[in-house]
């Protein structure tokens, strides 16, 4: 069955892909979304890494060799994406906060710090002076969560434990969603009389309207309170995709989810379709631009073998930097290591080179020299890359 | 192939799953899936009973991004618990819904005033029924008494309109909308005699019943697909289990050709728009509507198509839903262990509906209608209707232009 040819077709359902088709769809393109399954951006902690190498993300960019995909996006690309970033999540109802020009360090559940840039509203006040007071909040039987291990790195805290009836990051998120368990909840933190200016949560106050859960309860009990991230199930990461997802819908971008692609379709130097294992009989999804946003090695875009890396859905040629016996650094946590540099070489417009496709795009992960374990850049590069590829393809559309 | 070995156990079915969410009893798609799978074994007896307590909404097996087929494990799982227990009353009822609804709609006047009285509600409630829901009311003219042929004889679009038990029984009417739309649009529609499609037997445990339906169907749909029709259905549910449970979990002969030929009524009705029959004139529809997707929609893959049809209509604003499951789950809802789960659920994807303040609700899931219009109080349209009452404006429209015109 013939159908539907789209403008643009993305490939990838994480932050990359979908900033990218929402860009293509600002721009009137007609675009729709092919993702194998939910992204991992789902287990992230929900908090926008722009570059948190250094306090100053903006100038450490700056400092990067020219092959590092953020050179390809320059500075002022880099902020246009991040605010475009921030106005959609205003408008899904999910208001990040936060300054490209400034990192922010945030706590975590072991009580350690980490250095992000835009975190969700519910983590404004995560950045806590180290002399400041902390309450901290648990849940009766959550996992992985331990107030021991904050209140052993921050002497100036204490703690309680609240039972919420279920032990699960979800089912205790869900549970807030009712506004009658956040009255309840209210009402015994009231009876705390926490004296210290702060007041922490794991993230779990909500899965529709986090914003909102943190205000009512700062008001009512008149402390700053903030969020945690948490292990996986991260709730903070499945809101951000929840949220993207929303905006792209209403913004009209077909999504097609769950099914993986199984061969693509080329007449000469264009590719045409991509067909989808779909349940039964496959799917053609016809398009006549592509963006590849498939990411690394996790997230399957690049898949390692015993001597080679390949290009999982068009075989792009892969650079790959050194010799497979060199790919680790012996120290796993310093230093970084040489495979972080492997993925699909892009020229200035983002194509790949060397793929002999003229109507292809590349953004995310799956490029090279990004580096995201060491340099920690990984929603940030997602959103810069995929904004940039997707004006690249709308130049080329148009 | 992918097996329950790939699992790399990131939890993101987990984050998926409806019961997980409002149900601690039941440990979630990765522990019911992979996890517990490499303890099952063949020929010992299985001794856990919170299987059974998956709704099989597969959102675990359409999160999952490494293929693992972790709704079909589990499904296993549950057939291979209810082989080797004695299965409750309820399920072996709502295994046969079928029958059910063929007694229940040559009497349905009988059927309808017992099903909503006081005193069989509480017979209901002994039999393990819930009894929070109003039971779906019977329609005597059913789909398979009436016009069961339509369309010119020599169309090169043939298709065999597989209805299913909800559309058969409890809404004739839009099934007969559906006959007259595809006819309308130049197929030749075939209403065949057919049965359940087996779902309701295989979601209670009796894979036998659920076989012998779908061998039934099965020769059938391929007299037909033989015969150069198009197999077509427009319950999500009944669509899923003809393209994936007939090849895959009933092991049927036939499945894969099944599978090749089948279609979603909306992506067939788009390819027409697209192909056929572009000149469609559509008329304003000035509504703003929730479109609930339902589960097993998601599941096929295949995308929304009945939202690409809805872009064409004027006036009507679409907001699409998809992060809920409704709760009922076919006849899970319907039972008494399952009901706080299928009221939490069902208020959880009502309230998201209602804040977004439609004035309709859309969803091509008979069953996620019936809950959701029930915990909304909005009108509740399968997506045909909305199509439909907006052709039959444009057609008026056109109609009164060309009489203008001569």
């Amino acid at each position: 069955m013939s159908a539907y040819e789209y403008d643009a077709v993305v490939i990838g359902g994480g932050v990359s892909g979908i900033m990218a088709s929402l860009t293509l769809a600002s721009k009137g393109f007609k675009t729709a979304l092919v993702s194998r399954g939910d992204p991992v951006c789902c287990l992230s902690t929900g908090c926008i890494d722009v570059f948190s190498h250094s306090d100053e993300p903006l100038s450490g960019i700056r400092a990067l060799l020219p092959d590092h995909p953020y050179s390809l996006v320059g500075e002022k690309g880099i902020v246009d994406a991040l605010s475009f970033f921030s106005e959609i999540m205003e408008e899904a109802g999910l208001p990040y906060e936060g300054d490209p020009g400034r990192n922010r360090k945030i706590l975590t559940p072991i009580g350690s710090t980490k250095c992000t840039c835009l975190v969700p509203r519910t983590m404004a006040h995560a950045d806590m002076p180290s002399n400041e007071y902390l309450h901290v909040i648990s849940f009766q039987g959550i996992k992985d969560f331990f107030p021991g291990y904050i209140t052993s790195r921050h002497r100036n805290s204490t703690y309680s434990v609240y039972d919420a009836g279920v032990p699960t990051t979800l089912g205790i998120a869900a549970r807030f969603d009712d506004a009658s368990f956040l009255d309840a909840f209210i009402t015994w933190l009231r009876g705390l009389e926490i004296p210290h200016d702060r007041v922490a949560l794991p993230a779990v106050l909500g899965t529709i309207d986090p914003a909102s859960v943190v205000e009512k309860i700062s008001r009512a009990i008149g402390r700053k309170v903030f969020e945690i991230p948490t292990l996986p199930p991260s709730i903070p990461g499945l809101r951000l995709f929840r949220a993207l997802k929303r905006v792209m819908q209403n913004r009209g971008i077909h999504l097609y989810w769950g099914k993986e692609i199984t061969s693509v379709e080329r007449q000469g130097c264009t590719v045409e379709a991509v067909t989808l294992a779909t349940t039964g009989r496959a799917k053609r999804v016809q398009g006549r631009a592509f963006v590849l946003a498939t990411g690394s090695f996790v997230s399957g875009g690049l898949f390692a073998g015993r001597d080679s890396v390949r290009e999982t859905v068009f075989d792009l040629p892969v650079f790959v930097p050194v010799e497979r016996r060199d790919w680790f650094n012996t120290d796993f946590f310093s230093g970084g290591h040489s495979i972080e540099r492997a993925g699909v070489r892009v020229d200035r417009d983002f194509r790949p080179v060397e793929s002999k496709i003229d109507n292809l795009f590349a953004c995310g992960s799956i490029l090279a020299e990004c580096e995201i374990m060491s340099l920690q850049c990984g929603h940030g590069l997602a959103v810069a890359t995929g904004v940039a590829a997707a004006k690249s393809c709308a130049q080329g559309l148009s | 192939m992918t097996t329950f070995e790939h699992c790399v156990r990131c939890t993101l079915c987990v984050e998926n799953c409806p019961v997980f969410k409002v149900n601690p009893a039941f440990p979630g798609p990765k522990q019911a899936g992979p996890d517990a799978q490499r303890f099952r074994l063949d020929g010992e007896r299985s001794v856990d009973d919170w299987v059974k307590l998956c709704c099989q909404c597969q959102r675990c097996q359409v999160a999952c991004p490494y293929g693992v087929n972790v709704s079909e494990i589990i499904l296993k799982a549950q057939l291979k618990y209810s082989r080797e227990h004695m299965s409750p009353f309820a399920a072996h009822l709502f295994a046969n819904t079928y029958h059910l609804g063929k007694l229940g709609s040559l009497v349905s006047p009988i059927t309808n005033a017992v099903t909503s009285s006081g005193a069989a509600r509480k017979i209901m409630g002994v039999l393990g029924l819930a009894t929070n829901l109003p039971m779906p009311e019977y329609r005597f003219l059913s789909l398979n008494r009436g016009r069961r042929r339509k369309g010119r004889r020599r169309s090169s679009r043939k298709v065999v309109f597989f209805h299913g038990c909800y559309l058969g029984f409890n809404r004739p009417d839009i099934g007969r909308g559906i006959r007259d739309l595809l006819s309308g649009l130049g197929c030749r529609v075939v209403i065949p005699g057919q049965t359940c499609c087996g779902l309701p037997a295989l979601g209670n445990g009796d894979q036998e019943i659920a076989k012998k339906f779908a061998r039934k169907n099965a020769r059938m749909l391929v007299e037909y697909i033989d015969q150069g029709y198009q197999v077509v259905y427009a319950c999500t549910s009944c669509g899923l289990t003809l393209v994936h449970d007939y090849p895959e979990v009933l092991e049927l002969p036939e499945g894969r050709k099944i599978a090749e030929n089948t279609y979603n009524v909306h992506e067939l009705i788009l390819d027409l728009l697209e192909n056929d029959a572009p000149d469609v004139a559509f008329g304003e529809v000035d509504r703003t509507v929730a479109y609930h997707i339902p589960c097993h929609l998601k599941a096929l893959g295949i995308g929304y198509p009945a939202a690409g049809i809805f872009e064409k209509i004027p006036g009507l604003k679409t907001m699409i839903l998809d992060d809920n499951c409704c709760g009922l789950a076919g006849s899970y809802g319907f039972k008494k262990k399952n009901q706080q789960t299928a009221e939490k659920l069902g208020t959880i994807a009502a309230s998201a509906i209602k804040a977004l303040e439609p004035e309709i609700l859309i969803s091509d899931c008979g069953a996620c209608r019936m809950q959701l219009g029930h915990y909304t109080g909005l009108p509740a349209l399968d997506p045909s209707e909305v199509i439909i009452a907006s052709l039959e404006k444009g057609a008026t429209k056109k109609s009164r232009r060309k009489r203008r015109i001569s």
